[in-house]
């Protein structure tokens, strides 16, 4: 799938996703789903390791994981749900300065929204994706309000 | 009135090329019908039964003659030359094609206009008091505050997909409007112990399946804090609102589910890490948007008193005078209410002609502006009153003086079946029967005010729930059938009113008002004591012994 890491196309991906129900692999940097991570995060100590959250984990359990990992994932599971872009303000906020990847129903339309709400990864399926997305961030360059980066609103400038 | 910088005008181009865009993709098959879906609607575009229909954004309800021109342009070439003015003092236009909206957008764009956000589930058009910065009760005129609004809700990117739409009403005074108790967030600019002027805040009033008066979350919050407090609800409710049923999604069923205190704790913890932050606002930015609505040079008043003479010899020009205009903060001038509830014509409809007239009228006599309000009709906030003979008569050449503002034919009525593919029932058809069975009633004036409020479904489009008579169109096996309800409010005493009891067939609707009205009239204890005054204290029996008492 492609993956848009600071509005470029990125070939190689390190993260390897470990589902649920799956064992833990041995070595390489791996994405756990938060209740494995919540588990198991001791006897990962030294290793690579990002968590997968979505709008139904617990608030708290989320955000603390600033500091404690290199990179969250936060999974959209239909463009709907607007969640996700609460979740990423709030993990700004909190400082986490890590990677921050959008997955699951992400595509065009919104990825102007999710980089301003503070994602900087977006995982695109690959039937939505054209190289003519990435057009996408710039579509409208009028800010009225602060986002992840630049907080200030734009009234105040004009 | 607020004119754009070329930073706003730059917004409206940008997202005009954007839809452009995505409606190229559509068209091309790249884009999915359900995503495209929530595109045009984020721009305003339904899809209904009988063509698509465009919703146009009028923020706050205030609008410019050239603007009011530029839609009359659009209802004449994109359109059947008619527009329709909603509860919400946007306008909706019933035939556009969708591969035209792109460019209906960009015409908009030339005169400060777009559709942002007139639809989908974000924050909607800020709507205020029709009457605002005219009104002598005012405590401060609420327009500003609701274009500080329009900006930041504007492609707000944190709140694009909440659960369900969002809507925000302000008022300036004691008196409302607005209807903002049945608003998602109601904002009452009032005065705190030490004289300071800030905001009472209510959130969770809606209609809908289920209707709530909003609840105080806030007693009094200081001018500066207006979007930190805005932003901290809204998170609150986007993170924790429900996505699994559309039915349940509005943030009334959140605060309900919560409970107003527990909603309450959230959000002030929410606030308190974003109130010190770049979202207050300064002084100097509140000053530069109030700065764009003083009020206009307004003249000293005629000494001659020419007016007294024309309404003691005319007596049509005396009873529009009494009943659709207003009285205004400033000696020498009047507020005047532009009926759109002629006889036997759709409510909230006005042609290309009638647009283009008010429009000459506002530049003429009312220093260039109209205002939409949210009972469907239109205002001219500032007419001297040397001129209002002349503004009576022209509007009455348009058909627009009819003098009904307030009372029982001044009906706030949805589209129902004819235009809507949610309708259970017809209501335009309704709507004539009133007007032909009271047309010529002449104890209608002496009846007073009367809001009558008609939906043709369940989503409560025209408010029933808060009409003093409220009407909702119902299908019993393919008939339509009308609910009945008595003694709702919309304003500062704002009430839902209760359902009288079955519904009545079709052909009886208007014979069952007239009962009602016979009712109010034997039960009132004199002319003073008003129609809901009456319901709120006999309470429903008596009206229905009067509707139902030929069945038993
Ligand atoms: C003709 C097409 C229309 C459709 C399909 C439509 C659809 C809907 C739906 C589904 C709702 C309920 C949403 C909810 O409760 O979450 C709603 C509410 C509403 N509609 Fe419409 N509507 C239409 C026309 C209109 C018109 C013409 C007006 C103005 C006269 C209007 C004003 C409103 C208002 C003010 C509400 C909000 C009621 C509340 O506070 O819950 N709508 N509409
Ligand atoms: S109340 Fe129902 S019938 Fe009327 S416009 Fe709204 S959705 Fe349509």
């Amino acid at each position: 799938m492609p993956l848009i890491i600071d509005r470029t196309l990125v070939a190689e991906d390190k993260w390897t996703t470990v589902a649920e129900d799956q064992a833990i692999p041995a070595d390489g940097a791996i994405i756990l789903p938060l209740a494995q991570w919540l588990e198991h995060h001791d006897a990962l100590k030294g290793r690579e390791v990002g968590v997968q959250v979505n709008g139904d984990d617990n608030l708290d359990q989320v955000l603390a994981l600033n500091g404690q990992v290199e990179l969250i994932v936060v999974d959209i599971p239909a463009f709907t749900d607007g969640r996700g872009f609460s979740i990423a303000r709030l993990l700004r906020r909190a400082g986490y300065a890590g990677q921050l990847r959008a997955v699951g129903d992400v595509t065009r339309d919104r990825l102007a929204h999710l980089e301003r709400c503070g994602f900087d990864a977006m995982l695109v399926p690959d039937d939505r994706f054209e190289s003519e997305t990435l057009n996408a961030f710039d579509e409208v360059s009028v800010r009225y309000q602060g986002g992840a980066s630049v907080t200030r609103p734009a009234y105040p400038q004009s | 009135m607020y004119q754009y910088t070329e930073v706003d005008q730059k917004l409206v181009d940008e997202r005009v090329e954007q839809y452009r865009d995505q409606t190229r993709r559509y068209l091309a098959g790249e884009l999915p019908d359900e995503e495209f879906r929530a595109l045009r609607l984020m721009n305003g575009l339904y899809i209904q039964r009988q063509a698509p229909m465009l919703r146009v954004a009028i923020p706050y309800g205030l609008m410019s003659s050239t603007q009011l021109r530029k839609m009359a342009e659009i209802a004449r070439t994109y359109d059947r030359g008619y527009g329709h003015f909603t509860t919400r003092t946007n306008i909706q236009y019933n035939w556009p094609t969708l591969e035209s909206v792109p460019d209906i957008l960009a015409e908009l764009a030339k005169v400060q206009m777009h559709a942002i956000q007139t639809s989908g589930n974000c924050i909607r058009n800020t709507t205020t008091d029709p009457y605002a910065g005219v009104i002598a009760s005012e405590l401060e005129d609420p327009r500003p505050w609701c274009e500080i609004i329009r900006q930041w809700s504007t492609l707000h990117p944190e709140f694009a997909y909440l659960p369900r739409k969002f809507k925000i009403a302000v008022t300036g005074g004691p008196e409302d409007r607005a209807a903002s108790q049945v608003h998602d967030i109601g904002l009452h600019l009032v005065k705190n112990e030490q004289g300071e002027v800030g905001f009472e805040v209510l959130v969770g009033g809606g209609l809908g399946r289920t209707p709530v008066i909003g609840k105080q979350i806030r007693p009094f919050l200081e001018g500066r804090d207006l979007l930190s407090y805005l932003e901290a609800i809204l998170r609150v409710y986007n993170l924790n609102g429900r996505r699994d049923n559309k039915y349940k999604a509005r943030i009334k069923i959140l605060v309900n589910a919560m409970g107003i205190d527990t909603f309450r704790e959230q959000v002030e913890a929410e606030w308190a890490h974003i109130r010190e932050s770049d979202l207050r606002l300064s002084q100097s930015e509140i000053d530069t948007v109030k700065a764009q609505f003083t009020p206009p040079a307004y003249e000293a008043p005629a000494a001659d008193s020419a007016l007294d003479a024309q309404l003691a010899e005319n007596e049509t020009f005396r009873i529009w005078y009494e009943r659709n205009t207003v009285e205004h903060k400033v000696e020498g001038y009047r507020i005047v209410v532009v009926s759109l509830k002629p006889y036997l014509q759709a409510p909230g409809d006005i042609t290309d002609i009638q647009m283009e007239a008010v429009a000459d009228l506002a530049d003429r006599f009312s220093f260039g502006e109209i205002r939409a309000t949210h009972h469907q009709n239109l205002v001219l906030a500032d007419v001297k009153q040397s001129d209002l003979l002349e503004v009576w008569k022209i509007l009455d050449g348009n058909s627009l003086a009819r003098p009904n503002i307030g009372t029982l034919t001044d009906m706030i009525v949805c589209p129902g079946f004819d235009f809507c593919s949610l309708a259970n029932a017809k209501t335009l058809n309704i709507a004539e029967q009133i007007n032909e069975k009271f047309e010529h009633v002449d104890y209608l004036h002496d009846i007073g005010d009367v809001r009558l409020n008609m939906s043709g479904c369940i989503n409560a489009c025209a408010h029933h729930h808060v009409g003093h008579i409220g009407i909702l169109g119902v299908d019993k096996k393919g008939e339509d059938w009308y609910q009945f309800t008595l003694g709702g409010s919309s304003e500062a005493d704002a009430s839902l009113g209760k359902v009288l009891g079955k519904s009545i067939a079709a052909d009886e609707v208007a014979n069952t008002i007239e009962k009602i009205l016979l009712a109010y009239i034997d039960l009132r204890e004199s002319e003073a004591e008003s129609f809901l005054d009456v319901v709120r204290r006999a309470g429903l029996n008596p009206f229905k012994e009067a509707v139902y008492a030929a069945d038993h």
